[in-house]
């Protein structure tokens, strides 16, 4: 089996915690479930990205990947063997060596009173793997230098306020693969370094899955980035996959109308022309909380093409062609998905904020700078597509 | 369907304004701050210039000056941070000499400022409405009665149901918080607002959002705006024109259009291109090696010098002129020296990604 | 590959990371260094008082030197005398030594109890917290006075009293200071429970886990190195808070009349009435040092909680 990673089914779900009241009168709260019931493989050696935004569940299912979660259902198997079950400090020990994560934030990864030394020896510390002080240096000084921090002498004695983001950056990266795991998930690793920084880091990230046949597991919720680093793109919304495939294809041919949203606005630095501003599909309120998920399919609040069907049955993920799926409707039977509407001169209703969902579309017209879909007080100034 | 909201004044100028000036042009500032290590030249020589309706982009990196110019337009410096040199002038009134006390008059009434990470900045304990009621009893002088009516107004312009107003800060989202914020820069009915790093911390959806209620505030009340960001794209996507500053000084400047499409300074080419762009098919991001420098003790001559690959031996030794060329683009660097024909030289890229060929 | 070029940068508060680096900048506030010489001066006097003031007098000391009772301060004698004819500066002096050596012996036991208790607690969560915090409410809502009332007569009981000694400590001692320790330590780790549970969700915590370090590993190199900034401002402020638990139970007759601290000089004082008699050189003194020292030290301790909060972090 070529898949390094399965998951099947897994869902993680939190319960919210009520006060004294509710424990008296035994009643729950209520869960998020901020992982719903999710089906990802990971083929040896490539790169998937996880794309989403906030409440997707993208982070946890890391998390639950790198066993610092824990799953509420479902399975997880690597390298053929379920681990689903696998805690315990000691009964852990293998599969730690394994798989490694990079968080997100270079500024907290870090124990601000460790060593720059101590923080990357400090698996091999904890796991016994080196033979004397001096194999402990060596593979100290050895993942340093793997990481770009050259001479590593520079930089071992240091502590973390001395180096800059980027430098504790690949720090954690150091860190990450003293190891030699096999599969890394990377935690959004790059969203708080600087821009000129961000592309030294992932140059460096992709250079070592060249030299040591590393699989990422990448999340993040810039899809142009997946786009230019991953091999498979999986889009996630409120706990559930809306979209995998090979990351061109769900770039180029979304079957899902969530996808497709997202494609229209993502940011680029192609200024609009005047006359031919491209249609972005600017959905209206923001992801509801993972606490309070519609029925049926969840995106269908917002959804521009809903239909019947969706307020009622969850849509699975359909086969729509070259290894790509996309759970909707519209697709089932491998149809392609339809132009999402444009709406013009319609004022929809107010923006409301997570409990009042308004399945309202807000789109901009080529030609016209002005919001169509204007808002009560602002009246257009001018009704008529140019 | 409700009037659009009238401004609360009709935009009657200074008494020291003058109408034929153009609304905001800033020349040669220069801020330093004072730390124990040394002295930080955070902003070195910035000049540029804002007119009436237009919406400027500051862009750069982290440390790169953009905030900290922003932040001396209405000179909320911390206390170790002063403005060393150069002028501030708002319709003609240069605003550097003025005292502090001189300064409030046009504070949030003539530039408002919308901060970073301002969703956080929402006091916890009081009410949406009343908070943006605030500044209009403080500055316009209004009853709590009539401010608060006006605060409402200002929700709705903004995307905020009314009723929405009696809400606390937590029971909204970020995208709200963040319309929350930009109700109470806009109190005062301000001519500039300066949104500082208006989009970052927001999801991609919210923030397109945001960009798309800001370009209608524009349209709408005939706003002028300064972003401030390191997100090329949300400059692309809002503004007239981008100011590319780099370790304290101007790199290049002038209509987004052409400074994007054919950049010329070696770090904006560089900028452009760390950032992944679907709709030019672009799969790759560039590389751009080294560190921007330490502020404190900034190298001689050009400061991206170190990090060019067209550094040539007067690089390291002058300070590259600015020299404006025909397009309207105004570039510091001595491959367009003053005279030359300003076609853009290409950096040779360096690119990572899937589109790499 | 491009190596960036490492920036110095300036450590801020909030971050020290060697011990001199505190003590520099403690000196530096006024409040640290007013504190900090107050108490130098008397942990100097508590170690060598023979040095400054001669061996501890006695009644039969006093009669030989030929002092008079009970006499106000006189050229000889800048503080007087009790009515046993001793030097009252040579008793106030003695008093220092055994007043700080109490007030240690009982900080260290408040000190390591309550961070044990409350790191593990924090750390732990679920059941175990659940449990050692019930306890440690106990402990703190008792009133600290009424259970040293209660308890040190059991304890008496317990360890007899009388001359036995243990370590070269009179038992009347231990006594109290086993019974400050148990009066105090769970103020103690409420504050370090607090700060480990914060610390508990910060990302280097996560990235212990992944990389297979049990809780053990976990609290040892990563909670307790985060909370020893803490511990150390709580302990100067537990040790003013052990000199004035001792005083107060000497003043009541718990004490050891036998130890001049400066609690039993008070009790003493009152004994004999000496408030009645205008002797006002006779408590003055102990009164003086117990509010010195403590004023000190709360000083100190307000200054390095100061210095070493870890809110202040150095903006990016």
């Amino acid at each position: 089996m070529t898949d390094l990673l399965r998951l099947e089914n897994l869902s993680v779900h939190f319960p919210i915690r009520g006060g004294l009241l509710d424990a008296i009168l035994r009643r729950g709260r209520g869960v998020i479930r901020a992982v719903d019931g999710i089906d990802l493989s990971i083929r040896r050696g490539e790169v998937l990205a996880l794309v989403g935004e906030s409440g997707s569940g993208k982070t946890t299912t890391g998390r639950v990947v790198v066993k610092l979660t824990r799953q509420t259902g479902g399975r997880v198997l690597f390298d053929g063997e379920d681990v689903t079950g696998l805690w315990g400090v000691r009964a852990l020990r293998t599969y730690r060596r394994r798989v490694q994560i990079i968080f997100q934030d270079p500024y907290e990864t870090l124990n601000p009173k460790q060593t720059i030394r101590d923080f990357v020896a400090e698996p091999i510390d904890v796991n016994g793997i080196a033979a004397s002080p001096a194999d402990r240096e060596q593979r100290v000084t050895r993942a340093l230098e793997s990481a770009g921090l050259r001479p590593a002498a520079d930089f071992a004695g240091r502590y973390p306020h001395e180096l800059s983001g980027g430098q504790r950056q690949r720090v954690v990266i150091a860190g990450a693969l003293v190891m030699d795991p096999e599969l890394v998930v990377a935690d959004e690793p790059v969203s708080m370094l600087d821009v000129s920084i961000r592309t030294e880091l992932l140059r460096l990230m992709l250079d070592l899955r060249e030299e040591r046949g590393l699989t990422y597991l990448f999340i993040t919720h810039d899809l142009s980035l997946a786009w230019v680093l991953a091999d498979r793109i999986a889009v996630m919304y409120l706990g559930k996959i809306m979209e995998i495939g090979p990351a061109e294809q769900v770039i180029r041919d979304p079957h899902n109308p969530y996808t497709k949203a997202l494609v229209s606005v993502a940011p680029t630095t192609t200024p609009p022309s005047p006359g031919a501003r491209p249609k972005r599909t600017i959905l209206a309120g923001e992801t509801p909380d993972a606490a309070h998920i519609p029925a049926g399919c969840r995106f269908n609040p917002r959804c521009p093409l809903v239909f019947d069907r969706c307020l009622v049955e969850e849509p699975p993920l359909f086969d729509v062609g070259g290894g790509q799926s996309a759970a909707c409707w519209l697709v089932e039977g491998g149809r392609s998905l339809p132009m999402l509407p444009v709406t013009v001169g319609v004022p929809p209703a107010v923006i409301e904020d997570q409990e009042g969902q308004t399945s309202s579309l807000t789109t901009t017209s080529p030609g016209s700078n002005t919001l169509k879909s204007a808002h009560p007080i602002a009246a257009p100034t001018n009704g008529a597509v140019r | 369907m409700t009037a659009p909201v009238a401004p609360a004044r009709a935009r009657k100028l200074p008494k020291q304004a003058d109408p034929a000036a153009p609304l905001l042009v800033v020349e040669g500032l220069k801020t330093y701050f004072s730390l124990e290590s040394g002295v930080v030249h955070a902003v070195d020589g910035v000049s540029f210039r804002l007119d009436h309706g237009e919406a400027l982009g500051i862009a750069g990196e982290s440390g790169c000056g953009k905030t900290t110019t922003a932040l001396s337009l209405i000179r909320l410096l911390p206390s170790n941070g002063r403005i060393e040199a150069g002028s501030i002038r708002l319709y003609g009134i240069d605003l550097v000499p003025k005292s502090a006390e001189a300064l409030r008059r046009y504070r949030w009434r003539e530039i408002s400022i919308v901060f970073q990470g301002a969703m956080n900045a929402l006091n916890p304990v009081h009410r949406l409405r009343d908070q943006i009621a605030e500044p209009i009893v403080e500055r316009l002088g209004l009853d709590l009665r009539e401010a608060r009516k006006r605060a409402s107004d200002l929700l709705e312009l903004v995307g905020i149901p009314r009723k929405r107003g009696n809400a606390y800060p937590h029971e909204l989202s970020g995208g709200m918080r963040q319309r929350a914020m930009i109700a109470m820069a806009l109190a005062c009915d301000p001519a500039i607002v300066i949104g500082d790093e208006p989009t970052t911390a927001l999801d991609v959806m919210v923030q397109a959002q945001i960009l798309e209620l800001l370009e209608r505030l524009r349209a709408q009340l005939g706003l002028s705006l300064i972003l401030i960001t390191h997100d090329l794209s949300v400059i692309a996507e809002t503004c007239d024109r981008v100011l590319i500053m780099y370790a304290g000084m101007v790199a290049e400047e002038g209509p987004v259009r052409e400074v994007f499409a054919r950049p010329r300074h070696p770090y904006t080419q560089k900028l452009l291109a760390a950032f992944p762009n679907i709709q030019a098919d672009r799969r790759t991001l560039d590389v751009i090696p080294g560190s921007p420098p330490d502020l404190r003790h900034p190298p001689p001559g050009c400061r991206f010098a170190p990090r060019c690959p067209f550094a040539m031996p007067v690089c390291t030794e002058v300070v590259p002129p600015e020299v404006t060329f025909a397009d309207g683009v105004r570039v510091a660097c001595h491959l367009y020296p003053e005279g030359s024909a300003g076609t853009p030289i290409t950096v040779p890229p360096e690119p990572i990604g899937a589109g790499r060929s | 590959m491009a190596i960036e070029i490492a920036l110095p940068r300036p450590v801020a508060a909030g971050r020290f990371t060697r011990l001199g680096g505190v003590f520099r900048a403690l000196v530096r506030r006024p409040d640290g260094l007013i504190g900090l010489a107050i108490l130098v001066v008397f942990t100097v006097l508590a170690i060598a008082p023979d040095l400054f003031v001669g061996p501890l007098q006695t009644a039969v000391t006093g009669r030989e030197a030929g002092y008079p009772r009970l006499s106000p301060p006189t050229a000889g004698l800048p503080l007087g005398t009790d009515e046993l004819r001793r030097d009252v500066v040579n008793l106030t002096v003695h008093g220092a030594r055994v007043s700080m050596i109490i007030g240690l012996l009982a900080t260290i036991i408040t000190v390591l109890v309550g961070a044990v208790v409350g790191i593990v607690s924090g750390f732990a969560g679920g059941r175990v917290d659940g449990v050692l915090m019930r306890i440690t409410d106990f402990f703190l809502v008792i009133p600290t006075f009424v259970l040293a009332l209660i308890l040190t007569p059991i304890m008496r009981d317990v360890l007899g009293s009388g001359s036995r000694e243990i370590l070269g400590i009179r038992m009347t001692l231990v006594v109290i200071v086993i019974v400050i320790g148990v009066t105090s330590w769970s103020s103690t780790a409420r504050i370090i429970r607090s700060q480990t549970l914060s610390l508990k969700e910060r990302a280097f915590v996560d990235r212990a886990r992944v990389i297979g370090a049990g809780s053990g590993h976990i609290m040892r190199r990563h909670i307790l190195p985060n909370v020893i900034n803490l511990i150390v401002a709580n302990t100067v402020l537990v040790f003013a808070g052990a000199v004035l638990t001792e005083t107060t139970l000497s003043f009541v007759g718990l004490g050891d009349p036998a130890q001049p601290t400066w609690g039993q000089r008070l009790e003493a004082a009152r004994s004999i009435g000496a408030p009645g008699l205008g002797a006002w050189w006779y408590f003055v003194p102990p009164g003086v040092c117990i509010v010195l020292v403590v004023f000190a030290f709360t000083l100190v301790g307000s200054a390095l909680d100061d210095l070493l909060n870890p809110k202040r972090r150095q903006r990016r």
